[in-house]
């Protein structure tokens, strides 16, 4: 077992009234699952995604993260945790404006503590990997969305994580760049990296081993 | 890390260079003013430091107390000498009576030079440290001899060895060159000794100081000391403080105290109160620099800080990203804090450049010689500490604002600064400005004083007064004739010598007896003798009475008081009666009260003219001769005439002389700088706040891009938006102005309650200085405020 959410409560308070993101929500996710999250807007996708990827809290119920209970450990467990585990890739890609393509790359091992001389082995197999040897030294800028997200994925991977979230990964792509970014996760997961990734197109969810839908922040 | 930190922060910069000018070129200008204000300080603070003693040298100060009012300074009696060398000697390690610091001719062959020094005692060169660079240490064994120092004997002896050769000194005293002493050092209180003649030869070249031996009422001299190692310097004050008062019956009546006045204190607490030290002196503005300083470094801060968390909503997505990639919020603190240092550190280089490009005019402006201490390393700890320091200030807000940002707002991209994020800037821009407006209000106010003090009547015509000192015997007996040749000349209408310069008071007397004189009433009387015509060469008007005149012969015992003295005597029609100096070994005969000229400011300008009395000079004592120049010609060609004139008689002497209108500006120097200093750091700061301002109006701009478009889509005018912009920056301005006004009213009225002679603080300032605040404001945010105004519309709104 990977993670379990057990009977968990997210809600915000608006005029008075509690609105819940998600409700009574339960779910296990094993190693090597490939996931797929789907649902209309404001069904609590994103929401769902950022409490596995521990950057939201929740307001009720229990999370197991490889057998560590996440709602009780402190910001400072949390992130040394996530940082070791879990790597996220973003719709909008994220990457920073003011760092070339080699150090965003670099940037997650800095926050691991890699030795300088395994950093620059990690990241030139990444760029060859990802077939962006060329690019290292351009500024995200420079590249298309297409190739900003292919950096996006590989900054995700670079520090070996066991789970990788990805929320609409494709959602700024056209449809040949999200097939490629699509066919990489498939890779990966082959390779035994655990998946889950919101998506709103059927296509892509197909490439998930199990579909989750989403309504109201309930499971349907 | 950390090099990946200085990267990012680097290519930030780079990016936002309008931003970064800003920023940096604030803060440098900050950090400029407050190491340029603390190289003036430390300089303040090591004045005497030179002497390695310091702690141990004293001054002897006596305090007398004449019908209630305590005057004290160093002036002591010869007598004191042998009194303390008698009974007190094992307290002190050096005991060096001393003449004043004064001006005298320095002659060798051709070369004569006019400079200041003194007669001291034969330890005086252990006392001073000298650092003797020719000749021996023990300099003034002989009663001939002189030092000099380095720069005196080079402009007099060039390449010869001075030593051995003779000096003429006043023209008149032969003295041998016994060593060469390194110049004082300009930081010290003996800068101007550039000689040192033995204490024996001034006995023995003046009459005057050798009938002095037992007279306890003649305070006409220093005494220096240096305590025994041993003992406690403030034990040998209270020992010796009664000295005077035991030994001499005549004097006990004004109660004289003796006290140490120790060397630590003579330039930064030399201000006295009723016989008491209050602390008080140019401490006083060390302490209001060193304020400003801090003030303006804080407004560069400040400046940094808003302009940082302005900016916060484009470093908000980084921040969610580091955040969600593994970041720790003490990460992101340590971050910013780098960028931060990065900022500092070359806000720092750049702040050394605008040092190296301003000491020279600041020497200038505050009379210093201040070296950039290149080579100190305490001066580069000091500075990394400094910028450290400076790190923090400026950095901890911004680094602490921005790294608590929210992963999960930012990266969803709706995140939008709340509607009070905006609040703490708010209050950062208050306390700019009420700095700013406080200073405003300061310099106004020291200015104003300074004006008031320059445009009060002085009493007589300084302008077109030349004055040339005369104290050397080459000019006894030589009045009438030079008096002749100058007005036959025809560069002088009028002619008069006194004994102190019309701008000073060099003698004050006490002891005359006039009918009506209350009974123990103890005088105090400025007292100046002149000659015929001194109130007609300087347009000192007579109020009651007449001048001094050639054909009443009994105008030898005549006396002229000024306006004051009537009052303080307590005469009613003065003129015609008599005062009486009627000691019993020596009865003068009474001096007749002839007239009453008006007052005339001899000392501080800021206070009440002293009660004085003119006395007619029979024994030729002037110091100075007055001359009135002619009016029909030019300065320079009247001087060109009274220089040939003097050299005809004089032709060994350097010709001096002084316009005595500039001799008055000098009363105003010490004041004229701290108005100077003060402007021109009040300008500092209000540049520093508007920098920040116009950064800020920029951001704000920028922010509201799209509000502004809808408005402009929908009807608004250019002036709407303008209002819009700048409504929000005036409204802070205002009520910095209110804060402000009470604390600079409070602090400037303190500052004038020093003066007696003073300006009333006017409302009208206050409006002044709330009107420039606003000017200043509505033209810095104008700028920006118009460009997003007139931007179109359409163009803002296809961006979003």
């Amino acid at each position: 077992m990977l993670l379990q959410l057990n009977k968990i409560f997210k809600w915000v308070n608006s005029g008075g009234q509690r609105v819940f993101l998600l409700k009574d929500f339960n779910l296990e996710v094993e190693e090597g699952e490939f996931i797929s999250i789907m649902g209309p807007s404001g069904s609590g996708k994103s929401t769902l995604l950022n409490i596995i990827g521990m950057l939201d809290n929740f307001d009720e119920g229990e999370y197991n993260f490889m057998d560590e209970s996440v709602h009780t450990l402190k910001e400072k467990h949390r992130a040394n945790l996530y940082k070791q585990y879990i790597g996220f890739v973003f719709q909008a890609y994220h990457l920073i404006d003011e760092l070339t393509v080699y150090e965003n790359l670099e940037m997650p091992l800095l926050y691991k503590k890699i030795s300088s001389s395994e950093r620059k082995a990690l990241v030139a197999d990444m760029l060859d990997r990802f077939n962006i040897v060329g690019k290292q030294k351009l500024f995200p800028m420079q590249l298309s969305g297409g190739q900003q997200q292919l950096v996006g994925v590989a900054r995700a991977l670079i520090g070996s994580p066991k789970l990788i979230l990805a929320d609409e990964p494709t959602g700024n792509l056209n449809s040949k760049q999200g097939e490629e970014i699509m066919e990489i996760f498939k890779q990966l997961n082959k390779e035994g990296v655990t998946i889950i990734q919101v998506t709103h197109s059927e296509k892509n969810a197909a490439y998930g081993s199990r579909i989750i839908n989403l309504l109201d922040g309930r499971m349907v | 890390m950390f090099k990946n930190y200085l990267k990012i922060a680097w290519r930030n910069l780079a990016k936002n260079k309008g931003y970064s000018a800003i920023n940096i070129g604030g803060l440098a200008l900050g950090i400029a003013v407050t190491i340029i204000i603390g190289l003036w300080v430390q300089s303040e603070l090591s004045y005497d430091n030179h002497f390695e003693n310091k702690d141990k040298i004293a001054i002897v100060f006596q305090s007398q107390t004449f019908n209630g009012n305590t005057g004290t300074g160093p002036a002591i009696p010869r007598p004191l000498e042998k009194a303390l060398r008698d009974d007190y000697s094992s307290n002190f390690k050096y005991l060096i009576m001393s003449s004043w610091t004064n001006k005298v001719y320095l002659k060798y062959k051709e070369t004569s030079l006019y400079k200041s020094g003194n007669y001291m005692q034969r330890d005086a060169p252990e006392l001073l440290n000298l650092e003797i660079i020719k000749g021996e240490k023990d300099g003034l064994r002989e009663i001939n001899s002189i030092m000099l120092s380095e720069s005196i004997a080079n402009a007099l002896f060039g390449t010869e060895d001075p030593i051995g050769k003779v000096v003429k000194v006043r023209n008149q005293d032969d003295l041998v060159v016994s060593s060469v002493y390194k110049d004082i050092p300009f930081n010290t209180t003996f800068n101007d000794t550039y000689y040192i003649i033995p204490w024996e030869q001034y006995l023995a070249s003046r009459e005057w100081v050798r009938n002095s031996e037992d007279e306890w009422g003649n305070n006409s001299f220093q005494m220096f000391v240096q305590v025994a190692d041993n003992v406690d310097m403030d034990k040998v004050s209270t020992t010796i403080k009664d000295v005077k008062k035991t030994l001499n019956e005549d004097t006990a009546a004004f109660n004289p105290q003796l006290f140490l006045f120790p060397m630590k204190d003579w330039y930064l607490r030399n201000s006295f109160k009723n016989g008491e030290n209050d602390g008080g002196g140019r401490i006083k503005y060390v302490w209001l620099f060193a304020i400003i300083g801090a003030f303006v470094l804080l407004l560069a801060c400040i400046n940094f800080m808003n302009l940082s968390t302005a900016r916060s909503e484009k470093r908000a997505k980084e921040v969610g990203i580091r955040k969600s990639i593994g970041s720790q919020k003490g990460q992101l603190i340590y971050q910013f804090l780098s960028e931060s240092f990065l900022v500092v550190v070359l806000a720092f280089l750049v702040s050394l450049l605008i040092i190296l490009i301003s000491l020279n005019g600041f020497n200038d402006l505050a009379k210093k010689e201040i070296l950039f201490p290149w080579s100190n390393v305490n001066f580069w700890l000091i500075s990394l500490a400094f910028i450290l320091f400076t790190t923090l200030l400026a950095g901890s807000y911004p680094a602490l604002y921005l790294s608590s940002f929210k992963p999960i707002d930012v990266l969803k991209g709706t995140f939008k600064t709340g509607k009070h994020a905006g609040l703490p800037r708010k209050i950062l821009v208050v306390v700019q400005f009420t700095v700013s407006v406080a200073f405003i209000i300061g310099t106004v106010i020291v200015m104003q004083q300074i004006n008031y003090a320059k445009n009060r009547p002085v009493g007589y015509d300084k302008e077109g007064l030349v004055q040339i000192p005369t104290y050397s015997q080459d000019f006894e007996g030589k009045y009438d004739l030079m008096r002749s040749e100058f007005l036959n000349s025809g560069a002088v209408i009028e002619m008069s010598a006194s004994s102190s310069p019309t701008t000073q008071i060099w003698s004050n007397r006490s002891g005359y007896t006039w009918d009506g004189k209350p009974v123990g009433f103890q005088e105090d009387l400025a007292y100046t003798e002149v000659t015929y015509e001194y109130a007609k060469s300087i347009n000192l008007k007579i109020i009651e009475g007449r001048d001094f005149a050639r054909e009443f012969a009994t105008d030898s015992n005549a006396i002229l008081i000024n306006q004051t003295a009537v009052k303080y005597l307590g005469l009613t029609n003065p003129v015609g009666k008599f005062l009486r100096d009627d000691s019993e070994e020596n009865p003068n005969p009474p001096l007749k009260i002839i007239g009453v000229v008006q007052d005339m400011i001899t000392s501080s300008p800021y206070e009440p003219v002293k009660q004085g009395v003119y006395v007619f000079d029979k024994h030729g004592n002037s110091s100075y001769y007055n001359l009135r120049l002619n009016p029909k010609q030019s300065a320079s060609k009247n001087l060109v005439t009274i220089e040939k004139v003097f050299k005809e008689h004089f032709p060994d002497i350097p010709f001096q002389y002084d316009f005595v209108d500039a001799e008055y500006g000098e009363k105003f120097a010490s004041e004229e700088r701290i108005g100077t200093l003060s402007g021109v750091f009040t300008g500092l700061a209000i540049l520093i706040s508007c920098l920040g301002l116009f950064g800020l109006t920029s951001f704000v701009a920028e922010q509201r891009t799209k509000e502004i478009g809808v408005r402009k889509v929908l009807g608004a005018t250019i002036f709407n938006v303008w209002n819009m912009l700048s409504k929000d920056f005036l409204k802070l301005v205002i009520i910095s102005c209110f804060i402000a006004i009470p604390i600079a009213y409070y602090v400037m009225n303190g500052w004038l309650e020093a003066y007696p002679y003073r300006v009333t603080l006017k409302w009208w300032i206050f409006v002044l200085a709330i009107l420039g605040a606003l000017l200043v404001t509505i033209l810095t945010v104008s700028f920006q405020a118009i460009k997003a105004a007139k931007a179109n519309p359409v163009k803002s709104l296809r961006t979003e």
